[in-house]
């Protein structure tokens, strides 16, 4: 890894991920405000019949108990949104991007191998995947305590959320980067990986709550975020190993192809 | 000993990786041959003009030397080191400008090169005198580059390319974007560097800048090395221009004096011819006539090459790119 690389990315990147940070924060205080303000009426209002059941499945979650409002909110459109602002957009533009706007030029022109500029901008991505979600965790104690739920957490159970988190995400930055790695434009990169991931999403989306398609739900990586399963004790270790398996091959594909490729001068 | 040598230097691309519109590239079947069997040996020292129009190889063999590109054939060593294998270890030694050199517009003038000074992890003891050489103030690099006008931009390439003292600059097309006065303000610099023994391998299309800096200079075409000359022995050889006028209209006798050709009169009754060699012969001709108005016109590095590579076979389309740029063809 080189330290001058880290610390210039940094820089660049601290004002917006400060900002990722404090909306996911506020977004994860506000999941145990749901469930203890509405958790018990929804529940009675699917316990009638009034609402389908099928439609609280959503995310493999409910807000009935703690654990899966947080997983609810974990897994929601406006968590993966945060997260992708660095997992997706940040690996998918950070070869292909400088390629694009010609200043890889100067970068490689430095003595610092590729696979060093590659390890750097992989450890700054899960730096910063992990800060945001770390800033999910500490939002769900913060946001437990305040409606004083905090008891129904097993704390020691939070480090694995993070784990996991870190899985999923990792391995969708380490496919970014390896889009990012083998294109000139930004465009096709972050196309890729965008493709992947939304419809990996549709696909997780679809399987939770269509039970026809409850087959294709392990085809979808977001099957693999255990978080309602974690916070109530029970680890998918498989699951977990999959997620780092994912990550494994994108980055050593990255490693492989990126010292390889010819970088002809941008047009 | 040589700073950079390439032996049979080769770069084709395969139809599915061709890079970018490569207008001189020559295409053969599916495959784009952007530099064919080059073999060059740039000397420890010395400025080393690399010249040819836009597509015709320039930019990837400098690409080759610096790792971006991969070789298809042949070999390249810059420093004694392998283009292949010590790729880390030759850029912390060389500098590099890039051509249209793009830099990072949120970042400050002074960042940037800080930036770039501590990648390259050599403390940048030039710096300070080429901000005032190329007229770089402080307030100036306070301010982000995004700012900059296309000249400043090019003098931060040319700053963060020089300012750690490499051994070898590679440059590529350096004075683009710079006004005449800056860029005499940069050959001064190159001459200094000279002077102090470093290498300058410098790619242009300009001729008469090349004419102007150059120890010796190599000609690319279509990705083929055409010339490799020594810029001072070409411009000996050159046939000067002489045009000359007689006070009392009485011409002096020039046929068969040695070096004169191509004796003519133009309408108003000044005498033309064409001097090559030593002068003296000439001087001693026209000595005792009452000469009113004599030019001897200097050499130019354009008009030397289309002498030299006349005879050359006329194949492509990329004289007109090369006088568009500003010099002459060089072979035909």
């Amino acid at each position: 890894m080189n330290l001058v690389l880290f610390g210039h990315l940094w820089r660049s990147q601290r004002t917006k991920l400060v900002i990722v940070c404090v909306a996911m924060l506020a977004w994860s205080s506000f999941l145990p405000v749901i469930y203890k303000s509405f958790g018990s009426q929804m529940k009675a209002l699917v316990d009638s019949g009034i609402i389908p059941k099928q439609l609280t499945n959503f995310g493999g979650a409910d807000v009935f108990s703690l654990p899966g409002a947080i997983a609810v909110g974990y897994i929601h459109p406006i968590a993966i949104i945060l997260t992708s602002i660095f997992a997706i957009g940040f690996s998918a533009s950070a070869i292909a991007g400088e390629r694009q706007r010609g200043t890889l030029e100067v970068l490689l022109a430095r003595p610092i191998s590729r696979r060093r500029v590659y390890v750097t901008l992989l450890a700054a991505t899960l730096f910063f995947i992990g800060l945001i979600l770390l800033a999910a965790i500490l939002g769900t104690l913060l946001g437990s305590a305040i409606v004083g739920v905090g008891g129904e957490l097993v704390v020691e159970r939070l480090p694995l959320l993070w784990i996991n988190g870190m899985l999923l995400w990792g391995s969708i930055a380490a496919i970014g980067l390896a889009a990012s790695v083998s294109f000139d434009r930004l465009t096709p990169a972050l196309g890729v990986t965008l493709a992947i991931v939304v419809v990996s999403y549709f696909v997780y989306v679809l399987a939770s709550l269509w039970p026809d398609a409850k087959g294709l739900e392990p085809y979808s990586i977001f099957h693999y975020l255990a978080s309602r399963d974690i916070l109530n004790g029970i680890v998918d270790a498989a699951g977990l190993l999959l997620l780092a398996a994912v990550g494994a091959i994108a980055i050593v594909m990255a490693l492989v192809v990126f010292p390889r490729r010819d970088l002809a001068a941008p047009s | 000993m040589d700073a950079l040598t390439t032996t049979g230097l080769t770069k084709r691309y395969g139809h599915r990786e061709l890079p970018v519109h490569r207008p001189g590239a020559s295409r053969g079947g599916s495959e784009v041959r952007a530099l064919e069997d080059l073999s060059i040996a740039v000397h420890e020292g010395e400025i080393f003009g690399f010249l040819g129009p836009n597509g015709a190889g320039k930019s990837t063999t400098i690409r080759l030397l610096l790792g971006y590109l991969h070789p298809t054939a042949g070999s390249a060593s810059v420093l004694g080191l392998d283009v292949v294998r010590d790729s880390v270890a030759i850029r912390s030694r060389v500098g590099y400008l890039p051509g249209g050199i793009a830099l990072y517009d949120s970042l400050s003038g002074e960042r940037l090169l800080d930036y770039l000074g501590e990648l390259t992890g050599r403390p940048s003891v030039r710096r300070a005198e080429l901000l005032e050489r190329l007229e770089l103030s402080a307030r100036t690099l306070r301010r982000p580059v995004r700012d900059y006008s296309r000249g400043m931009r090019q003098k931060i390439g040319i700053i963060q390319a020089l300012q750690h003292d490499p051994e070898l600059a590679i440059l590529d097309e350096p004075t683009e974007g710079l006004d005449p006065l800056m860029q005499r303000a940069f050959y001064a610099i190159l001459d200094d560097l000279k002077a102090a023994g470093r290498t300058i391998f410098f790619s242009s299309h300009v001729l008469s800048e090349v004419e102007r800096v150059c120890d010796r200079v190599a000609i690319v075409r279509r990705g083929r090395l055409v010339a490799l000359e020594d810029v001072t022995s070409l411009l000996e050889h050159r046939k000067r221009n002489v045009e000359l006028r007689a006070a009392d209209g009485d011409l002096p006798k020039l046929d068969g004096v040695a070096g004169v050709s191509g004796l003519g009169r133009t309408v108003d009754g000044r005498l033309t011819c064409q001097l090559e060699g030593d002068v003296g012969p000439f001087l001693a001709a026209i000595a005792g006539h009452r000469i009113s108005d004599l030019t001897i016109e200097p050499a130019h590095l354009e008009e030397a090459f289309l002498e030299l590579y006349e005879d050359a076979e006329p194949e492509d389309d990329d004289l007109p790119a090369l006088a568009a740029a500003g010099g002459a063809g060089v072979a035909q």
